[in-house]
């Protein structure tokens, strides 16, 4: 048959084409190949990529573009014949993580110049596997057509987002799926207090239209006005403003600044390649790249901030971005898990409830203002208590045997850990699920009265 | 919608086309209350259409087809209450036996127990009663012929239409059932109409027929008048063999003669008002005999030589050239009957009396 | 039955090495995932408590209804959208027949994702639609809100397999069927209803079985219109999650697979008997009728309405990739051609991997397609069944777990020679597209040689062809319209797939398109040259599609062209 010898001739030219993409380029110095995973969208991926390549033409970079969390799926799947050399990417506690599995190896940066801390965060791990190259700060960005259409106030800080104004407007990932949202959690956890701070999450959760399931999701969100606020990394604001969205950003009082971070991988098979990438983008060229509208990253070299636009944030001057939060490594990285499946079994999976339950306690206040009764003001109280609820304590939470249950890794057949994580869990949601409940029939009731 | 009794039906000048083809041309016909008709003709010839045409199936036809005293020319399908079987039975596969004979009941609203009722009495009728739990695909051919039919006629429709009903069966069934449908049509006396392309099942079953080519009604009539007394040659041709010869016809003493070409003569019994034209002179009309050995009077003899000799049982079938032409004769065969070998030099007897004239 | 006399060792060969490789490359990684589900995670023993844990927690349960709803309810809306077009096609002649055809399929080729994006901007609550129905009506109708998203953005992209299915079944209905019902006094819906539809059934039932299948299993969708209670997401999230070693994520894998097992076990129980619509003889296909002027203006109006709405994504996505920036309005404040500026050089890499393992995966496809066919067709091999069990058993396997899977099984092993991991490198998502297609092509094929009848083959071996002459000369050339439509199925729906390709990338250099345009989407910048991107990939696709059918056509063509030669002489 005719045609399918033809069918035969064009996969031909395929296999021919295969081939010709498999041939190998020259070698220099350094390898000739550098492979990077990395979570960082292509607009910066792709700068530092072209510039590095045009610096040491001998190496081909490859960017392995992976969401931070399928990021260190990958290291970890594949560390029994690793092919990446370095991982690139915002949160540190993702880099604790490989680091933690024995993943990263330690990197001396040659390049001098940079200070210890950026905000109230070390820059550079203590322990010397992974380096900070870049400042990213949390905050809040919203849509201008968006606020205006419905006719919202401009938010300035957390406490803001748990109005009853934004009720349904307000976008966030969570921390399980992105590790910055992660940082952002426990900056409030931790300048809040654990209590405190979970109450206020959940105000602000209470407002959610929706939980993305990417970090980017809540940018996208925002530009295209699908919902009209979104809590986000600053550079995803900064970014998309410089990309003509008409949206705005603010730092809240309450953040942290926190570094993000490169590092080279255990094993890696071109390990001088990846010390000249570290060494490029701790150089004065490699981060001033960093200002470039479509990337919009804080610097970690003070004297860069001279050459970037007015109005640009610089937090080795401006003391108040990022500063008001000592941020504990320790306690964060200890109770990691936990608090991503707590938020996940508060907020995430229960949004429905909680939103069904915000929207009957801010009826009802709404009903009470002005007026005065005390039954009615208790039940409102109680309601929000059960909203705020949190089924473990901070002690239950930061115990060591405890959290374990959240990242038990059984690296030998005799290692016992007591507690199944989905029993935990079910046993949280159910507790969550029942207070939701109750707080709404006791705001209901709360307005009837009024 | 009950009408006491069979309707007739009458089909006024009916043309139907597809697109730019026609079908059938001016086709006009009258079928009696309670007869059994047949549409015979080859495949193409329009029979089916006009079939369809009746149950309501293809184009609106111009032309009036009436059932009764109804106009239905334009009625869809559903509204005629026509019976028609078709060619493949159509049995619904997803349907048990009496699930299928039920259907035209239920489409008729009629109440449950008379449908229980009018569908066990269907299946007694075509002798399948206990075959109403099974499904279509487990029945044997003639089985489902049976059903076929009584699913068409447990709804007493007014008109019962055949689309070639005979013709998926094998040769043995097919004697059986076509007596069974006959059976079936008087016990129910109800106007029917068949179409097949099969001229013995024409003869056998129907009480009258119409033969059809290239959408146009050559003859209606009863199945030996057509055959005896073919209107045309095509008639002739397709009702059986027929022995045809080419000529000219001339009167003479006040009666006409045929002359062809090859110089073959004879007296023609009847006055013939066309000059060319042909003769025709069925097989078994002919005698066979050795050259010289006397004749019948008024017989015509031809001389000829036989080419090749066809035993088919009941009779032998010669075949004689005679001049330039090669006439059939069938001689009836009985035990120690003579037979004439190849080339043997014979005379072939024609009657006059058996011989049909045919214009060009 | 033939024999096999002649030949003992082939098939019984081919046989084994088809079952090696489903082995290999489909039992073995799913068995490594899912064994997880069944280790206690304290001791590593083996148990079944965290299947109890799965059905003591009620999010899962949740989640489980959530995803049976959003399955059946897509089967539902798609039916809604497929069967006018399908009855529209075969019923009628008219023109919009041939529309329906050409651009009803175009849903399958357009990544899912990809999808819900343009979705989004158009139906989201502040969407296109939502502001201009709350401009003119101050409503706002919750199209994309929650389960209904998923179920929407779903139904629009796998209907085609309904229309698809459907459209072939009722074609091939006796016509007489029909008429014998109208005969009857039946007429209308009451008509479709009692007798069309119930003989097209298995066509409906085998097209709306992968409808729920894939909805069941898909992950992309629910997960980027952000609905995490729903099982895929589930056990997507908690496999992925940063050092959580959670078991659930597999024991919902398991769940997943099982179920689906199920599913398909249900509809073949449902269809088996009941392939009766291509027995009959008799006139093939429903009677078609003209339109009169009315009834024309008003097919029309369905036939583009429902287009209008199942190409929506596209439509979506022009506007994007044509569009500045496009927040908060109705349309895009201006449009450019830059995002296609900004991709054209970027492309031609993801171009030609798409091609390349898009082609090489049908390719491989179509051969094992047709060897299972035959062998379960026409062999006797004791287990031949399973060959087909197995092959088709891969349509209930989610591509993440068939990601993870190959990541675990084959990062330990060596290509010789390129001294990379078999995981790494790119032949193996050619395989894993393969794997996941060949359910499409088996279909295709097995399809196509019920209807080579087995006296040809016969003849053939008659004259003295050994049995793999015979399929050489014989059989496949006879199939060929069958598998070229089995190709085109895998080449269209392998090129944008992207569940198992994100887990199995390892190097920029070898990603495919859908990959690409992934990565684009992730920045505020990249949406515009993604969506760019993204209107690249359905136009090569579809431009590869149709040729793929234009071959077919041709051979069709050329073949009843020296049927006639041969007959006139």
């Amino acid at each position: 048959m005719n045609h399918s010898s033809r069918v035969l001739r064009v996969v031909g030219s395929w296999i021919l084409a295969a081939g010709l993409l498999g041939a190998a380029p020259l070698t220099q110095a350094l390898e000739d190949k550098l492979v990077v995973v990395t979570s960082f969208p292509k607009d910066l991926t792709g700068a530092f990529k072209a510039a590095f390549e045009k610096k040491y033409p001998g190496v081909k970079v490859e960017m392995l573009k992976k969401k931070t969390t399928a990021g260190v799926k990958y290291l970890q799947e594949t560390a029994s014949n690793n092919t990446s050399d370095m991982f690139w990417a915002s949160a540190p506690d993702a880099f604790e993580v490989l680091k933690g599995d024995g993943l990263l190896q330690k990197y001396q940066v040659k390049a001098t110049g940079i200070p210890d801390m950026i905000g109230a965060y070390p820059i550079n791990d203590p322990d010397g596997y992974y380096k900070g190259f870049a400042g990213a700060g949390y905050g809040i960005m919203w849509n201008e057509r968006y606020i205006k259409a419905k006719k919202l106030p401009a938010p300035r800080d957390w406490s803001d987002l748990a109005k009853p104004v934004y009720h349904g407007h307000v976008g966030m990932s969570a921390p399980s799926r992105s590790g910055t949202t992660h940082l952002t959690v426990e900056t409030l956890l931790q300048g809040q207090g654990w209590e405190k701070g979970w109450a206020e999450w959940k105000a602000i959760a209470g407002n959610f239209n929706t939980v993305t399931e990417r970090s980017f999701g809540v940018p996208d969100g925002v530009n295209s006005g699908q919902f009209g606020l979104g809590v986000v990394i600053d550079f995803f604001g900064l970014s998309s403003q410089a990309s003509g969205f008409p949206v705005d950003f603010v730092y809240p009082s309450v953040t942290t600044l926190v570094p993000a971070n490169i590092a080279i991988v255990a094993n890696a098979p071109h390990p001088e390649a990846a010390g000249a990438f570290i060494e490029f983008l701790m150089s004065l060229q490699g981060q001033e790249l960093l200002l470039n509208p479509k990337i919009r990253r804080l610097p970690v070299r003070p004297d860069i901030y001279g050459k970037a636009p007015a109005d640009f944030p610089n937090p080795f001057k401006d003391k108040s971005i990022g500063a008001a939060v000592k941020f504990d490594v320790v306690k964060s990285k200890n109770r990691y898990n936990l608090v991503n499946s707590l938020f996940d079994v508060m907020i995430t999976y229960r949004l429905d409830d909680l939103r069904a339950a915000t929207k009957a306690i801010q009826d009802a206040e709404a009903a009470l203002s002005g007026k005065s009764n005390a039954e009615a003001q208790r039940l409102i109280d109680e309601a929000k208590a059960l909203v705020g609820a949190v089924p473990v304590d901070e002690a239950t939470a930061l115990d060591p045997d405890f959290a374990a249950v959240f990242k038990k890794k059984r690296k030998k057949a005799t290692d016992k850990v007591t507690g199944r994580q989905a029993e935990v869990e079910a046993e949280w949601d159910k507790l969550v699920k029942a207070n939701y409940a109750k707080a709404k029939t006791l705001a209901e009731q709360a307005k009837s009265m009024l | 919608m009950a009408e006491r009794g069979p309707v007739s039906v009458r089909i006024e000048d009916v043309h139907v086309s597809f697109g730019r083809t026609r079908v059938l041309t001016g086709v006009s016909l009258h079928i009696e209350p309670g007869e059994f008709f047949a549409f015979l003709g080859p495949s193409g010839s329009g029979k089916s259409t006009l079939l369809r045409a009746i149950a309501g199936f293809g184009p609106t036809p111009a032309g009036r087809i009436l059932i009764g005293d109804q106009d239905v020319t334009t009625l869809p399908p559903w509204k005629r209450n026509v019976g028609m079987v078709f060619q493949s039975y159509a049995l619904w596969p997803h349907m048990t036996v009496r699930k299928n004979v039920a259907f035209g009941l239920e489409e008729r609203k009629v109440a449950a127990a008379e449908i229980r009722r009018r569908v066990d009495a269907a299946l007694e009728l075509v002798g399948l009663s206990e075959f109403g739990e099974r499904r279509p695909a487990q029945l044997s051919g003639g089985q489902q012929q049976r059903v076929a039919l009584a699913r068409t006629v447990v709804v007493e429709p007014r008109v019962l239409l055949l689309d070639e009903p005979l013709s998926n069966l094998d040769a043995n069934l097919r004697v059986q059932m076509r007596r069974d449908i006959l059976e079936l049509q008087r016990k129910l006396a109800l106007t029917t109409i068949f179409v097949t392309h099969d001229q013995e099942e024409a003869n056998t079953m129907s009480d009258r027929m119409a033969v059809l080519n290239d959408g146009v009604i050559q003859q209606v009539g009863v199945p030996m008048q057509l055959y005896d007394r073919p209107a045309n040659l095509f008639v002739a041709d397709f009702l059986g063999t027929a022995n045809v010869l080419e000529g000219r016809f001339a009167v003479e003493h006040g009666r006409s003669r045929f002359r062809d070409e090859s110089g073959i003569e004879m007296p023609i019994n009847d006055v013939v008002k066309y000059e060319s034209g042909a003769v025709m002179f069925r097989p078994q009309n002919l005698t066979i005999q050795s050259p010289g050995s006397g004749h019948a009077a008024g017989i015509v003899p031809l001389p000829g030589t036989v080419q090749y000799v066809e035993f088919l049982g009941s009779i032998v079938r010669y075949a004689v050239a005679v001049g330039p032409h090669v006439i059939l004769v069938d001689a009836s065969h009985r035990q120690g009957d003579r037979v004439f070998p190849q080339d043997a030099a014979v005379e072939v007897g024609v009657d006059p009396a058996c011989v049909i004239t045919l214009a060009q | 039955m033939t024999t096999f006399a002649r030949t003992p060792f082939g098939p019984a060969g081919v046989a084994i090495l088809l079952g090696v490789f489903l082995l290999v490359f489909l039992v073995i990684p799913v068995a490594k995932v899912v064994f997880v589900a069944f280790q206690d995670p304290n001791t590593g023993a083996p148990t079944l408590v965290n299947f109890v844990d799965f059905f003591n927690t009620s999010l899962f349960r949740e989640s489980f209804f959530n995803s049976l709803y959003v399955a059946l309810m897509s089967v539902v809306v798609a039916s809604v959208i497929a069967m006018p077009l399908a009855y529209f096609t075969t019923r009628f002649n008219f023109n919009g027949a041939i529309l329906i055809q050409t651009l009803g399929v175009i849903p399958l080729i357009m990544p899912p994702f990809v999808g819900a994006v343009a979705m989004q901007l158009l139906f989201g609550t502040n969407g296109s639609i939502n502001l201009l129905l709350d401009e003119w009506f101050g409503i706002n109708i919750p199209f994309m809100e929650g389960l209904n998203g998923v179920i929407l953005v779903e139904s629009i992209h796998y209907f085609p397999f309904i229309l698809i299915n459907l459209s072939a079944a009722l074609n091939n209905i006796d016509r007489a069927m029909e008429e014998s019902a109208q005969n009857l006094g039946a007429s209308g819906l009451r008509l479709f209803r009692r007798i069309v539809f119930p003989l097209a059934m298995p066509g409906y039932v085998a097209g709306a079985s992968l409808v729920f299948l894939k909805v069941f299993d898909d992950l992309g969708t629910p997960l980027l219109l952000n609905v995490n209670n729903m099982l895929a997401p589930q056990a997507y999230l908690r496999i992925s999650s940063i050092g959580i070693s959670d078991p659930m994520g597999y024991v919902i894998s398991v769940i997943l697979v099982l179920f689906s097992l199920f599913a398909l076990w249900t509809s073949f129980l449902a269809m088996r008997g009941k392939e009766y619509a291509t027995v009959q003889k008799g006139g093939g296909g429903l009677m078609k009728r003209d339109l009169r002027v009315w009834e024309k203006a008003g097919a029309y109006a369905v036939v583009i309405f429902t287009l209008l709405i199942v190409l929506s994504p596209h439509i979506g996505l022009t506007l994007l990739s044509f569009g500045t920036i496009w927040s908060f309005s109705v349309l895009p404040d201006a449009y450019t051609l830059a995002n296609y500026q900004e991709v054209i050089g970027t492309t031609s890499e993801y171009i030609t991997n798409t091609m390349l393992y898009a082609g090489l995966a049908a390719l491989i496809d179509v051969v094992f397609g047709t060897a299972i066919a035959y062998l379960v067709w026409r062999t006797g091999l004791v287990g031949r069944q399973w060959l087909d069990y197995l092959a088709t058993g891969a349509l209930a396997i989610p591509g993440v777990v068939l990601g993870i899977g190959y990541l675990r099984t084959f990062y330990d092993v060596e290509v010789p020679f390129l001294d990379k991991p078999l995981a790494s490198w790119w032949v193996i998502i050619v395989v894993a597209l393969a794997v996941r297609r060949l359910p499409y092509a088996l279909r295709a094929c097995v399809a196509a040689l019920q209807q080579v009848a087995v006296a040809l083959e016969e003849a053939a071996e008659n004259l003295g062809a050994t049995k793999f002459r015979t399929v050489k000369r014989v059989v496949v050339p006879l199939m060929s319209g069958g598998i070229i439509a089995g190709f085109i199925t895998s080449f269209a729906t392998a090129a944008v797939e992207l569940s198992a390709t994100i887990m199995l990338v390892s190097a920029e250099s070898d990603a495919p398109l859908s990959y690409g345009i992934y990565v684009f989407m992730q920045s505020a910048a990249g949406r515009g040259p993604g969506a760019a991107l993204g209107m690249i990939a359905v136009i090569i696709v579809g431009v590869a599609t149709y040729l793929s059918h234009r071959v077919i056509e041709r051979g069709k063509r050329e073949r009843a062209l020296e049927a006639a030669l041969a007959g006139g002489v």
